[in-house]
């Protein structure tokens, strides 16, 4: 078996990784933010989707589906934690990367710009809580 | 005319300002934890125009050098705490197996996320993880 840290020298059996945790919808934390308000994080046809949306000048604006990619905990676990998901806009990429930490969704994203606008590259990283309705 | 945009940070006046500040990334940085079974060490290192990103990981009969990656530097507008140090994005491929990075400095400590694909028939399962750098 090959691997870059032993941390990946595993056996496991090929089990499929569970994305229970992920479910949901999840709000920024940061009732001020200028990025993303909600994600809306879905199972469809056994994989995950994501819905975004985000703050825009005239309120919220719909990023529409994507598909997400979930990762475990480590190699040998099957538990999802977290998922990495990219939106092409055309005049941009977003990029994004996260994770559960401490039961809430840590979100980091990554903004591309592939038009003439002359605006730089950048990165934000906020906080996401899961909605419930049980208090 | 209003450039094209998706949320409010898009349209930050501040992304039409200098390239993002790096300085504090580069150098040798160690693991914080000395049982790691992950990453041993990271160095960055800037090369003419392009940012380079060298990793050590740590092997069963030593250290394992991964490949050298190119990283892409972006910009740090809003994180917390007045945190303005730029990120890095760097991808490492295996073959087997490709890790997606990204690497950025906290109070001090380099953090770096990575987010393991494998590409074998090994049954691993793809997972993230977050380790904690010193600088050397």
């Amino acid at each position: 078996m090959k691997f870059a840290q032993i941390s990946d020298q595993v056996e496991t059996q090929n089990a499929e990784i569970s994305r229970t945790a992920l479910l949901g919808t999840w709000i920024n934390s940061n009732l001020d933010t200028n990025s993303i308000a909600r994600v809306k994080i879905s199972e469809t046809d056994g994989k995950l989707q994501l819905q975004v949306f985000a703050m825009g000048p005239d309120g919220l604006i719909d990023w529409g589906p994507a598909p997400g990619h979930v990762f475990a905990g480590g190699p040998a676990s099957h538990a999802g934690v977290g998922f990495t998901c990219n939106y092409d806009f055309g005049f941009a990429e977003a990029r994004l990367q996260a994770m559960i930490m401490k039961g809430l969704l840590v979100l980091a994203q990554f903004h591309l710009f592939k038009d003439d606008s002359g605006r730089a590259d950048y990165f934000l990283r906020e906080y996401f809580a899961l909605s419930h309705d049980r208090f | 005319m209003t450039a094209p945009f998706k949320q409010n940070s898009h349209l930050n006046p501040e992304l039409h300002a200098a390239a993002p500040n790096l300085e504090k990334l580069f150098g040798r940085w160690l693991n914080t934890n000395r049982e790691t079974r992950g990453i041993a060490e990271c160095t960055i290192t800037a090369d003419k125009d392009q940012i380079k990103v060298s990793i050590v990981g740590v092997g069963e009969d030593g250290p394992i050098a991964w490949p050298i990656a190119s990283a892409h530097a972006v910009a740090n507008l809003e994180e917390e705490a007045g945190q303005r140090t730029g990120a890095l994005m760097a991808t490492f491929d295996f073959g087997f197996m490709r890790a997606d990075t990204h690497i950025r400095i906290n109070k001090g400590v380099l953090v770096i996320v990575l987010f393991a694909t494998f590409l074998d028939d090994s049954g691993r399962s793809n997972y993230l993880n977050r380790e904690f750098f010193y600088s050397a």
